[in-house]
């Protein structure tokens, strides 16, 4: 059987080493499967202090107490 | 006649150049790079089967496992495309060489099974003793429980290697006695002839069936380490 001759194992060994484990390798890794193009959600940089975080009053000049 | 049965087989050197080099680095010019984010058909379709089949492949492994997830797709298309350009005519099909299957069988078990051991080793030495033995069995059991490990990559490569060779050699032997007969009488080399269309369409099952076989098998075992 010719597959039995080992002269030539470590030729065919060596070529599918280089093949699978860094040829086709470096052609699959190329693959990129983005996802589908949505609005990216903002983030503000700047934080409400505490006393805006909640609306209680309405000021406004008129509504002032007057003097 | 066995000579020129099995000269096909023969790993191809032209004037002591080994062009079996070539041999094996050629499937790799039918995947194209992907350059743009929009692709020719060939590399879209392309991405899509590797797509489908990383998703069913790798749907079962934990994180550690998905790690492996670049080296099994290109397996199963480096043995698939492999296998079956191994169908045209006159053509060397490199899976047929027990060189090649071993080489890529006993590295990926090994590297398999000596993950497991190093991050699950309770886990993986508790894989040679199947739960529920009865106390007796047990020393027989762990013996044929390492039989069976050890003979899981010889299994992976002479798996491969059989049924490719087989089912090339059968197409050698049908087909020439489908031209020998046609002198004798033509009803039975028609009759060997649809034999041959038939076998044809086996073998190109069987090419990708064996893609198949040999990375599940590797993933399985992963599996069973991560």
């Amino acid at each position: 059987m010719p597959q039995l001759d080992t002269s030539t194992w470590l030729v065919t060994i060596i070529a599918m080493i280089l093949t699978l484990f860094i040829l086709i390798q470096l052609k699959f890794h190329k693959y990129s499967y983005p996802l589908s193009p949505a609005p990216k959600t903002f983030k503000s940089t700047s934080f409400p202090t505490p006393w805006e975080t909640k609306w209680t009053k309405f000021y406004s000049p008129l509504l002032l107490p007057q003097q | 006649m066995n000579e020129n049965l099995f000269s096909s087989f023969i790993t191809p050197t032209m004037m002591g150049l080994p062009i079996v080099i070539l041999i094996i680095m050629f499937p790799t010019l039918l995947f194209p790079t992907p350059t743009r984010l929009i692709n020719n058909r060939l590399v879209s379709a392309q991405q899509w089967l590797a797509q489908l089949i990383l998703k069913q492949m790798m749907m079962m492994h934990s994180p550690k496992g998905r790690t492996w997830a670049l080296m099994l797709i290109s397996l199963i298309m480096f043995i698939g495309s492999t296998n079956l350009l191994g169908l045209l005519p006159h053509s060397f099909t490199p899976t047929t060489q027990l060189s090649m299957n071993l080489g890529m069988a006993i590295p990926l078990w090994a590297g398999a099974v000596i993950t497991g051991f190093r991050y699950k080793t309770k886990a993986s030495l508790a894989h040679f003793l199947p739960q529920g033995t009865p106390v007796p069995l047990i020393p027989m059991l762990v013996i044929i429980e390492t039989i069976s490990l050890f003979i899981q990559p010889m299994a992976l490569a002479v798996r491969l290697t059989a049924n490719i060779t087989a089912g090339h050699l059968l197409m050698h032997l049908i087909g020439g006695a489908a031209l020998a007969l046609i002198s004798i009488s033509p009803t039975t080399a028609l009759i060997t002839f649809i034999i041959l269309i038939l076998l044809t369409i086996l073998e190109f099952a069987v090419a990708l069936i064996q893609a198949y076989v040999f990375t599940l098998l590797v993933s399985l075992y992963l599996h069973d380490n991560t």
